[in-house]
C-alpha cells in the first residue's frame, strides 16, 4: 500500500449530494476511486451515480467496509461530519471544506488524536497516481513514479504535480496538507511514513510562509530522513503579516517567514528552489541522486 | 477580525472580568462628562486597530475633567500610527501595585489553546520572553474541556504567584478561557492585568480577535467586519469574496490559491517584474468571484495610472473553464479600461483548450506558460 490510501481504499463520501460533492463524487468516480457509499442526512435509501446513499456514517458502515472519508459538508457542519466519522471508527478522513472555524478545527484534532488521521480542512486532498484519489487534485495533472509531494497549499500541489509531469517526473503520492492554521498531519507526520514507503525515492515539500510545520520537518529531515528531499517556499516575495498580539509573537519567535524556512531546509541539506517552475529540474537531479 | 479594546473589555465584563470604569466618547464635551462621572484621574486611550499606541501619544493622563476635554480634543481626529482617531476610552487610572500578562491563543506545533502568563506584564513581554523565559510559563488546554481552575493554579504557580493572588488570578484565567472558546476568539489577551494597591485585579487592556471564519455564528459582529477594513480596495475585496492585499509596483497580480498567488509574485519579482498587488480569489473558483477579482483589478487599474498591466492566472481544478471565462468576460465589459490584461490558464487540456475557445475575441492575451506568460507582463510594465 501507499500511503493512507491505495487503489483498494474503500471510500465513503459525507455531503455526497452537495454541489461540489457530487461533482467531485463523479470526477473520483471517473478516475477509479472505489467510493462504496455516501452520506447526507436525510436521503438515505437514495442513489447517486449507483452509490448507495445512508442517513448517518454508523449505518454505511454496517453495510460496507469503510477505509477512509471525504467530507464536503458545508464549513458550518464539518466538526459534526468529523466527530461522526470518527465516532463510526473511521481511519482516515479528508476534509476538504474551506472557512471552517477555527475552534471547530481545535476540536476536530482533539477528538482525532487517538484514533483517527486526516488532512484539511481546506486540502484539496490526496492522490496516488494510476491508483486513487480523494478529493479534487486533476488526474490529468499527475502520473506514476516516485516523487512524494507534500503541500500546504490546493491549486499549487495540482499546479506543481503538473510541472513535474510535463517534465516526465512521475509521483508516487500528492498529497495536500490544507492551508488552515490548524490542519491534520503535518509535513512531519508525512515525512514518517514516506520513509518506509517502498515506491518513494524522494520527495518534494511545498510549504508557504506562516507557521511552523516547514521549520519542523527540517529538523526531522536532518536527523532521521534518509530519502533526498527538496523544497519551495511560497511566499518569499510576500510583505511581512501582522503578529498575533504578543502571544503569538511570544509562540512564533523568529520562525514562520520564509528566510527561517528556507535557512532551515538548506541547514537540512535541503535544495530550495526559487520558483515553482525550478522545482522539475530540482527534482530529477535529485532523483539521479537517488539512482546512483 | 481584530476588536477595539473598549469592545473587548465589554465582553470582558459580561464573563466575570473587572475592568476599569469608563466610557467610550466621541467628542471633547463627552470625555469631560466621563472624566466628572468618574471623579478623579482619568486615562484618556485613543481607540485604534494597532499596538504601540501609548509610545505613539496616543493614551494621556488627564488630572481633571477640563484637562480630560482638552485632550480628548487634542486626539480626536489626529493620525496615530497611520489610524485615525476617531473614538477615546476615558478610564479610571488605576493604582498600580503590579502588572501581569495572559493570554490564550493556539499554538501552531500542536494545533492546541494554549495559555501563557508572566508575572511582569507590560508592552516588553517579548523581551521578557526573550531575556527571562523562567519569568514565563505556558500549557496547553483540551478543547474538549475548556480550563479547569486545577490547571490554572498549576500553571500560575510556576511564575511564583501564591496564596489569594495566586487562587484569583487562576479564575481570572478560566474566565479568560471563557472569552477565548465562547467568541471564537483566535487570540484573547490581558496585558497588563493590574493589581491595584488594594488587592484588585483589573484588565488593563485587551486583546482580541474573532476567527472571522465563525462569524456566522456571531452575527453582531459580521457587517463591522467588512466597515472596519481601512482600506477601499481590501474592503472591496471582502465583499467580493477575494482577499486583496495592496504592494507598490505596476503589475496587478491575481491567481486563485493563497498559495499559487504567492508563488506567482515569487516569479515575477525573480524575473525582476513589480507587482501591484496580492489578489486571491481561493482555489475552487465561481464565475462570481472571477468576476468580482477580476473586476476589482479593473477597477483599481482605472483609479491607479502606476498600474501598467494585470495579469491573471488560473489553475483549474474543479473549475468549470466557462465560469473563469464567462467572469472575465463579464467583469471586461462592465469596466472599460486600456490596461493590457493577459492571462495564464492552466489545468487539463480540455479545459485550457475550452477557455481559450471562449476567450477567443476578446481583450485578454492568453499564455499556458507561467515564464512567457510573466514576462511578456513585465515587458509591457516597463
Amino acid at each position: 500500500m501507499a500511503i493512507f490510501v491505495d487503489k483498494d481504499t474503500n471510500v465513503l463520501v459525507q455531503g455526497i449530494t452537495g454541489r461540489l460533492g457530487a461533482l467531485q463524487t463523479k470526477l473520483m468516480l471517473d478516475y477509479g476511486t472505489k467510493i462504496v457509499a455516501g452520506v447526507t442526512p436525510g436521503k438515505g435509501g437514495q442513489t447517486l451515480f449507483d452509490i448507495p446513499i445512508y442517513d448517518s456514517v454508523q449505518e454505511a458502515i454496517n453495510e460496507h467496509r469503510i477505509d477512509a472519508s471525504v467530507i464536503y459538508v458545508p464549513a458550518s457542519f464539518v466538526q459534526d461530519a468529523a466527530f461522526e466519522a470518527i465516532d463510526a471508527g473511521v481511519a482516515f478522513m479528508v476534509i476538504i471544506t474551506d472557512w471552517v472555524p477555527l475552534h471547530d478545527e481545535l476540536k476536530i484534532k482533539a477528538y482525532a488524536r487517538r484514533s483517527t488521521s486526516y488532512i484539511g480542512p481546506n486540502t484539496p486532498g490526496i492522490i496516488v497516481p494510476g491508483q486513487t484519489s480523494l478529493g479534487m487534485i486533476s488526474g490529468s495533472a499527475v502520473i506514476p513514479g516516485e516523487i512524494a509531494v507534500i503541500s500546504r497549499s490546493g491549486s499549487l500541489s495540482d499546479e506543481i504535480a503538473a510541472h513535474l509531469s510535463e517534465q516526465g517526473i512521475g509521483q508516487s503520492v500528492v498529497i495536500g496538507l490544507g492551508g488552515d492554521p490548524v490542519v491534520g498531519l503535518r509535513i512531519l507526520d508525512v515525512l514518517r511514513l514516506l520513509k518506509e514507503d517502498e515506491p518513494t525515492k524522494g520527495v518534494v515539500i511545498v510549504g508557504e510562509i506562516g507557521g511552523t510545520m516547514e521549520e519542523e520537518a527540517a529538523e526531522y529531515i536532518q536527523e532521521q530522513f534518509d530519502k533526498p528531499v527538496i523544497a519551495f517556499i511560497a511566499g518569499r516575495s510576500a510583505p511581512p503579516g501582522k503578529a498575533m498580539g504578543h502571544a503569538g509573537a511570544i509562540i512564533m519567535g523568529e520562525r514562520g517567514t520564509s528566510k527561517s524556512k528556507i535557512s532551515a531546509f538548506k541547514a537540512a541539506g535541503v535544495p530550495v528552489a526559487r520558483t515553482l517552475q525550478e522545482i522539475p529540474a530540482l527534482a530529477s537531479k535529485m532523483l539521479e541522486t537517488a539512482r546512483s | 477580525m481584530r476588536l477595539y479594546e473598549y469592545e473587548g473589555k465589554e465582553i470582558f465584563k459580561k464573563c466575570g472580568i473587572a475592568v476599569p470604569q469608563g466610557a467610550l466618547v466621541r467628542t471633547g464635551e463627552e470625555a469631560q462628562q466621563a472624566a466628572i462621572k468618574i471623579d478623579r484621574e482619568v486615562v484618556i486611550k485613543s481607540q485604534i486597530l494597532t499596538g504601540g499606541r501609548g509610545k505613539a501619544g496616543g493614551i494621556k493622563i488627564a488630572k481633571t475633567a477640563d484637562d480630560a476635554k482638552k485632550i480628548a480634543q487634542e486626539m480626536l481626529g489626529m493620525e496615530l500610527k497611520g489610524c485615525k482617531v476617531n473614538s477615546l476610552l476615558v478610564e479610571e487610572k488605576l493604582d498600580i501595585a503590579n502588572e501581569m500578562y495572559m493570554g490564550i491563543t493556539v499554538d501552531d506545533k500542536n494545533g492546541e489553546p494554549t495559555a501563557i502568563v508572566s508575572a511582569e506584564g507590560g508592552v516588553e513581554i517579548e523581551e521578557v520572553a526573550k531575556r527571562n523565559p523562567e519569568k514565563i510559563a505556558s500549557s496547553s488546554i483540551n478543547p474538549l474541556y475548556g480550563m479547569r481552575v486545577y490547571e490554572a493554579v498549576n500553571l500560575i504557580r510556576q511564575i511564583g504567584l501564591t496564596g489569594k493572588t495566586l487562587i484569583s488570578t487562576s479564575k481570572i484565567l478560566c474566565r479568560l478561557y471563557d472569552v477565548f472558546a465562547s467568541y471564537d476568539a483566535r487570540i484573547a489577551e490581558i496585558n497588563p492585568l493590574v493589581i491595584t494597591n488594594e488587592g484588585e485585579m483589573v484588565a488593563g487592556d485587551s486583546r482580541c480577535e474573532i476567527d472571522d471564519h465563525s462569524l456566522f455564528r456571531h452575527p453582531e459582529w459580521q457587517d463591522l467586519r467588512i466597515q472596519r477594513i481601512d482600506n477601499l480596495w481590501e474592503r472591496e475585496g471582502v465583499k467580493g469574496g477575494v482577499n486583496y492585499v495592496g504592494l507598490e509596483g505596476n503589475i496587478a497580480v491575481m491567481a486563485n490559491g493563497a498559495g499559487l498567488t504567492m508563488s506567482l509574485l515569487d516569479t515575477i519579482e525573480d524575473e525582476g517584474g513589480r507587482p501591484a498587488c496580492f489578489l486571491d480569489t481561493g482555489g475552487g473558483l465561481s464565475k462570481e468571484r472571477m468576476k468580482n477579482g477580476v473586476g476589482l483589478l479593473l477597477r483599481k487599474a482605472k483609479s491607479d495610472p502606476r498600474i501598467k498591466v494585470i495579469l491573471l492566472m488560473v489553475r483549474m481544478m474543479v473549475s468549470p473553464p466557462d465560469a473563469v471565462a464567462e467572469g472575465i468576460i463579464e467583469a471586461t465589459k462592465e469596466v472599460k479600461v486600456k490596461t493590457p490584461i493577459i492571462a495564464i490558464m492552466r489545468g487539463r487540456e480540455l479545459y485550457q483548450k475550452r477557455a481559450q475557445e471562449l476567450l477567443k475575441g476578446s481583450e485578454v492575451n492568453l499564455y499556458s506558460d507561467i515564464g512567457e506568460g510573466t514576462r511578456e507582463a513585465i515587458r509591457i510594465a516597463r
